[in-house]
């Protein structure tokens, strides 16, 4: 992509003391985010995906835990700034949206006030121009009657409008890169291809970057361009769109393919992944996968796999070589079509 | 008993026999009052609305709708955790509306639940053995409790040998297993499974919903099965109600629903659903105005008026609406054979609502 790089994370690692042992929390993990893109980052709870992203705004206790890499960010590394100089970036060239629209807007406090309050923060102009932008944002992101609205307190909007406040206060500095936790896994599936909908224009209208963190492989592949699957920590696979889903290499993202049940097809059997997630207090040695992957073999309890390519055209983290990928995923995709006719 | 049994309104064409559960006009308002000492009330919540459906033995009936549609609380009301304002409820053909609690009591045994928050309908104060053995004391069944809760935590996929442990110590999956040994221990013939898979990651998602199938096939249990995830619904239910404010909108055959919804919500509500890759691009999405109304003060009328396509399509004299949207609930009716939508204009097999839209 030849688009202007906004995030360049590498070799980050994030781990977390606690009296039962070392969390790895982030376990070596680089990957980079272009303007007008949308970079999906899917993975299970505990993978890591909303660490990384809390790690990159400094909202990470340094004091409690152990960074290490760079998080370079229109070519600054965010992890060298002082808190001072975090803060002038932070809510103004980088924004962040949360999962729970509930638990982030004051209870006490007008919505259209909070939004003037995070414009007053950065821009030192008088409090009825700030308002004004206030009313316009409301507007562009879609709220009905926004000098109307303004007025209300958050518990008089419904829950797609006050994601919709949320984003309204994260676009409010026209931020370079909007980073967006699992922002519609609190809402109805109607209202989520709402604000689906609408972080795909604002991301045309206002020129920015967006992460999306989700659980949800169906978000990822309607709105992302690059998509990085993570687990334990480490990215597995990352690439394209098309790359993951139309050739998707590492074995688990062939299990989390395979284990949703879709709406489009009748039902089969699921096939679902063996076991649970690893504790990031013992990572299982070597591929952190290994011991629920039915493909194992010599290496994977003892190397590390690098997230590279391995000829399929994009890079995954898996010891088996690309023939033998192909072979595995045609085998399982056939018994997937016997299962279904 | 001389009541009169349920009337054959949506049955399933699957099977004549009697059906298991039968609701009929089934309504449930909560009232919202004012002052402390006299309690008046101002205005009502319509949770459910005249719901009319029925479960054949065997059967896996899916109960889909966006929050705050009176899905759960349908599912309460039919376990009769709560009362109905208006309506009966019929368990194997007999009336159980009025039925108290000591009298419930041994029916209780027959009808059970999975919840959906496995951290939260676990007491953490208790171990697996307490938790799972709680239906046999408070049963009073004869035989050894361990013993007999040893082989159903065997049966679900747990290790017996943690019968001791705390729930805690186990991981979400392996929580919703106890609850599901739970809802098992008495050998119920109805289990209502209330969102038992949207607290868990999706590869545990499918461990356990195969769990259940096999379950529903070996001890011939009958579901009713509540979610709002429609992908996971069209897995596991062999029919399908949709809900919305309250009320079932359509109810049909699994496949039928999902490949030729007659109802413009449910169609809305299927091409909302991110369809994941391939399709996805030629699928247009139909993104639905606004939100849902209050349930406090629905609107008149069908309650998917203000927000429908087709209804704006099809226009009228009523602020471009038809009037028999606007002044009159629609009926539900049978569209086609065994599927029925409540509706005055469903939509005709392939049309699209796309196409109505812009129409």
């Amino acid at each position: 992509m030849s688009a202007e790089t906004l995030l360049e994370v590498r070799d980050l690692h994030v781990s977390f003391p606690t009296p039962d042992g070392v969390v790895k929390a982030v376990d070596g993990l680089s990957f980079s985010v272009h303007r007008r893109e949308t970079f999906g980052i899917v993975g299970e709870s505990g993978s890591g995906k909303s660490v990384t992203n809390l790690t990159a705004l400094g909202l990470i206790d340094r004091e409690r835990a152990q960074v290490s890499g760079e998080v370079l960010f229109k070519g600054r590394d965010l992890l060298a700034l002082s808190k001072e100089e975090l803060r002038r970036v932070r809510g103004k060239e980088l924004a962040m949206i949360f999962q729970d629209p509930f638990a982030c807007l004051h209870p006490f406090y007008r919505v259209g006030d909070q939004i003037v309050e995070a414009i007053l923060c950065h821009d030192d102009i008088p409090k009825k121009q700030a308002q004004q932008r206030a009313v316009d944002l409301l507007g562009a992101v879609g709220i009905p009657h926004p000098q109307d609205r303004f007025r209300d307190h958050p518990h008089q909007y419904s829950g797609g409008m006050r994601q919709r406040a949320m984003i309204a206060m994260a676009l409010s500095h026209n931020p370079d890169l909007l980073i967006a936790d699992e922002p519609t896994t609190a809402l109805d599936v109607t209202v989520q291809a709402q604000i689906l909908d609408l972080i795909d224009r604002i991301k045309n209208e206002f020129n920015i970057g967006v992460i999306l963190i989700t659980h949800d492989l169906g978000v990822v592949a309607d709105v992302a361009q690059t998509v990085m699957v993570m687990y334990a920590g480490r990215a597995v696979e990352l690439g394209s769109r098309d790359e993951v889903f139309d050739n998707p290499q590492h074995p688990y993202a062939w299990g989390l393919l395979e284990s949703i049940p879709r709406i489009d097809q009748k039902g089969s059997r699921l096939i679902p992944i063996q076991g649970s997630p690893p504790s990031l207090i013992h990572v299982p040695p070597g591929c952190s996968f290994h011991p629920r992957c039915p493909h194992r073999f010599e290496p994977c309890d003892k190397d590390v796999p690098a997230l590279a390519d391995r000829g399929s055209g994009h890079p995954d983290a898996c010891h088996l070589s690309v023939e033998d990928k192909r072979r595995i995923w045609n085998e399982r995709e056939a018994l997937r079509k016997k299962a279904v006719s | 008993m001389t009541q009169p049994g349920p009337s054959p309104l949506v049955t399933s064409p699957k099977t004549t026999a009697e059906p298991l559960v039968a609701v009929e006009g089934l309504t449930k308002y909560f009232p919202i009052t004012k002052g402390i000492v006299l309690q008046k009330e101002v205005a009502r919540v319509h949770a459910v609305e005249d719901v009319t459906f029925t479960v054949s033995p065997g059967e896996t009936l899916g109960l889909v709708g966006e929050s705050g549609c009176g899905k759960s609380t349908t599912a309460r009301l039919l376990l009769k955790l709560l009362e109905p304002t208006r309506g009966r409820i019929f368990f194997e053909g007999e009336d159980i509306t009025n039925l108290n609690r000591s009298r419930m009591r041994p029916l209780r045994r027959e009808m059970q639940m999975i919840f959906q928050d496995p951290y939260a309908s676990l007491n953490p104060r208790q171990t697996v053995g307490q938790i799972v053995g709680a239906p046999f004391r408070i049963h009073k069944t004869e035989g050894e409790t361990k013993k007999k809760v040893q082989e159903l935590m065997n049966r679900v996929g747990l290790n017996p040998e943690h019968y001791n442990r705390y729930s805690h110590e186990f991981s979400g999956g392996q929580r919703q297993r106890i609850g599901v040994a739970r809802a098992l221990a008495l050998r119920p013939k109805l289990i209502v499974c209330d969102e038992p898979v949207s607290a868990l990651d999706v590869s545990i998602q499918a461990q356990i919903l195969n769990l259940l199938e096999d379950l529903q096939d070996e001890f011939k249990l009958t579901y009713v099965f509540i979610s709002h995830d429609l992908g996971v619904v069209r897995h596991i239910a062999d029919r399908i109600a949709v809900m919305y404010l309250g009320r079932i909108v359509e109810v049909a055959q699994a496949d039928e629903l999902y490949e030729d919804p007659k109802h413009p919500y449910t169609s809305a509500l299927l091409s909302a659903v991110p369809k994941g890759h391939g399709d996805a691009a030629l699928t247009q999405r139909i993104v639905l105005e606004g939100d849902v109304p209050s349930p406090i003060d629905p609107p008149p009328g069908c309650p998917f008026h203000p927000r429908c396509p087709k209804a704006r399509a099809v226009g009228g004299p009523v602020d471009g609406l038809p009037e028999n949207c606007t002044a009159e609930m629609p009926p539900l009716g049978e569209v086609e054979r065994n599927h029925r939508a409540a509706c005055w204009y469903p939509l005709k097999h392939g049309e699209s609502l796309q196409k109505a839209a812009h129409a």
